[in-house]
This record gives structure tokens, C-alpha cells and sequence, in this order.
């Protein structure tokens, strides 16, 4: 699967039958709450019934991944971070060895090309602490490889349709 | 005032290891502590009293390699209503895996906030295989280093400390896949359940 995971809604981005788009800010989506849940109660299924329970399995799913998010502290803001935050469902609570740290057992999740797609007025020093995050991610988040593109608003569009042509399908 | 305001960034604030982590914080200080959770509803009330104190600490867990949202929330609420006077901002930060040290992109990221908001950081403290350390005998570790987080503070003489269990990787995994099968036996939810590859 093909995936744009955004926290805008790129108006006006030219949509293809194969990549499938979602647009997290017009989603309701609530906080995790951290009950462990989805990993010792109903495991793979979070308990919170809202929007976030249709996109996690389509993350998984998705071999090619685009997240489009404003950067905030460094970090992903509160948008993509709370969706993040909800998707651990598809991750077990068991611990394993991955690069020689522990990292969770992934459940049945596609290894990921992933570009992330970072906007907003982001310093050199934000830049930095942003890809260490994403490298972070990678292992956790099960990519195989990843990019981190760093774009003002006014071309996330563009930067969107760039990066989706690279994919070839 | 010289006091120590204990800002608990956990989304499961009052049943949370954070909470057990600020517990150990105030029975190790020797000036006053004040302790919050973080909730969606008081960050106006939160952010009047930081003016009276010298010090704040974020107690909060690692969540999704960054900062939780709760807490993310709070900040960008602090920013928009800053104190008069500005406390000088430490943290304590635990995660669930044995390495400390992957804790450390949200350390950058709350030194990141306070360079960017007038702050001083101050100390931190990162926790590795938070999740459980405090029901094991290795818990003296965790109070010996959330003591001399304290100290440092008091004394202002700022550190980054870390504190994990010692032992081997694979003991580790071990003992946390034991962690969490009993955790789930509770809930009547077999191992093999659990490691389900399926989602939803």
C-alpha cells in the first residue's frame, strides 16, 4: 500500500488511484492514555473507538509511507504526534533486540520506505534534533529506509507530489 | 520562592510510574515540592503559579520517541502565556527499554524549549526500563540518582544524569517479556494473545 499521512489537508494535490490519502487534521482522533490496553487487554485493538483505529492498520499496511507534519520543539506537533502516540497497537508489549537496543515486537507490519515530509520555521538546531527523532522512528517504526525533507508551507504541496513521483506507481 | 514545582507530563498522570517518580523526587529534596498532573483543563492554572516558584520539573515518559502529547500541549500552551519571572526548567524522563540514552531526543527537544522560550535548563534525569525498575531490587539505583537530580538542582550546579537496570540486554528482554505476560495474565489475556501479528 501507498500512503500520504498528513496533518494538512493539501489542498489542490493531485490525487492518484493507487496511493491513498488521509488527512489526520479533519479526523477525530483522541489522546492515548497510556492504559496498555491494546498490548495486555484487547491486543492489536485500541480501546478509544474513534478515527484512529481505521488509519493505524493502514500504516501497517503500507509499504510506502509519506508523513507530512509541522515540526514543533524539534519534534512532530500535535497532530501526527497524537496519531504516533495511537498506533502502538500494531506494535506487542514484548521487547526483542533490533540494531543491538531493545525495541517492541512489530505485529504484522509492512518494512517501510518512508519520507517525511517536516514544515513550519524550523532552525538549523530544530533540523538537527528532528532527524535524530526520525532516526529514532526508523527503528521503531519498522522503516527500511528513510528520507526527511524539510519544506516551508507554501510548497508542501508540491514537495508532496515530488516526493510521490519518486515512488514510480 | 525557592520550591520546586513537580509538573507531571504522563497521559495516565495519577496511575502513573511518572507520579512514583515525583514521590521519590519529594522524599529526596530538601526544599519544598509542589506536585500537578498535567490535565487538558488546568494549563491557565498551572502557568500563574510557575511565576511564584525557582525551579520546575517535567516528569513525564518517552511516548513514540518524543515528548507525550500531554505535555507537548502544555508547552505550547506556556509559550503563549509565559511567567514574569522565568524558573529554571530540569526534567526526568523514563522509557520502557534498557538504553537510558533513548530517551535523549526528548531531552534536546525540552532544551530546545527553553532556549527558545528564556529559560535555563537545569538538570535531567533518563530513565531506562522505567516501566518496571521500581518493582525490582534495583530500585535504590533509581532513588541514589533522583537524589542527586535533586541536589544539582538545589544547588544549581546542573546535570545530565541517566540510571538503568544492570544487566545483559537479553536478561532484560527476558524479564520484561515476564513483565507483561503477568501483566496481562490480570486481564485474563494469554502470551499467545498477545503476540498476535493480528491489527484491529
Amino acid at each position: 500500500m501507498n500512503l500520504i499521512l498528513s496533518d494538512n489537508p493539501l489542498n489542490g494535490l493531485k490525487r492518484k488511484e493507487n496511493v491513498h490519502f488521509i488527512d489526520l487534521s479533519a479526523l477525530k482522533i483522541a489522546n492515548c492514555i497510556g492504559c496498555f490496553g491494546c498490548w495486555t487487554k484487547t491486543p492489536g485493538r485500541c480501546v478509544i473507538r474513534d478515527d484512529a483505529v481505521k488509519v493505524y492498520p493502514l500504516i501497517a499496511k503500507s509499504d510506502h509511507i509519506i508523513y507530512v507534519s509541522r515540526v514543533k520543539y524539534g519534534g512532530y506537533d500535535t497532530i501526527m504526534k497524537t496519531m504516533l502516540e495511537r498506533s502502538i497497537p500494531i506494535q506487542q508489549a514484548f521487547i526483542r533486540l533490533h540494531h543491538n537496543e531493545t525495541h517492541h515486537v512489530q505485529r504484522d507490519v509492512a518494512p517501510k520506505k518512508a519520507t517525511i515530509i517536516a514544515y513550519g520555521d524550523i532552525d538549523k538546531g530544530e533540523k538537527e534534533i528532528f532527524r535524530q527523532l526520525i532516526a529514532r522512528n526508523a527503528y521503531n517504526m519498522n522503516f527500511q529506509s528513510y528520507s526527511v525533507v524539510f519544506t516551508e508551507q507554501d510548497a508542501l504541496v508540491k514537495t508532496v507530489e515530488n516526493e510521490v513521483k519518486k515512488w514510480n506507481v | 520562592m525557592e520550591r520546586v514545582m513537580i509538573l507531571n507530563g504522563s497521559p495516565r498522570a495519577p496511575k502513573s510510574n511518572s507520579k512514583r517518580y515525583a514521590e521519590i523526587f519529594t522524599e529526596n529534596c530538601r526544599i519544598q515540592t509542589e506536585y500537578f498532573n498535567i490535565t487538558k483543563t488546568n494549563h491557565e492554572s498551572l502557568c500563574a503559579k510557575m511565576k511564584d516558584v525557582s525551579n520546575v520539573l517535567f516528569v513525564f515518559p518517552l511516548y513514540a520517541d518524543g515528548l507525550p502529547v500531554t505535555l507537548l500541549s502544555f508547552l505550547k500552551f506556556l509559550e503563549e502565556n509565559p511567567p514574569e519571572t522565568r524558573p529554571v526548567i530540569s526534567i526526568l524522563v523514563n522509557c520502557g527499554f534498557i538504553e537510558y540514552q533513548q530517551n535523549h531526543t526528548a531531552l534536546k527537544m525540552m532544551q530546545l524549549f527553553c532556549s527558545k522560550n528564556g529559560y535555563t535548563f537545569g538538570s535531567a534525569l533518563e530513565i531506562g526500563s522505567g516501566e518496571a525498575i521500581l518493582s525490582t531490587p534495583f530500585k535504590w539505583l533509581v532513588k541514589r540518582k533522583i537524589k542527586k537530580l535533586a541536589t544539582s538542582i538545589i544547588e544549581k550546579k546542573y546535570r545530565i544524569y541517566g540510571v538503568t537496570m544492570p544487566i545483559s540486554k537479553n536478561m532484560f528482554i527476558r524479564a520484561s517479556t515476564q513483565y507483561w505476560i503477568n501483566y496481562a495474565k490480570k486481564n485474563g489475556v494469554t502470551k499467545e494473545e498477545m503476540a498476535s501479528m493480528k491489527i484491529e
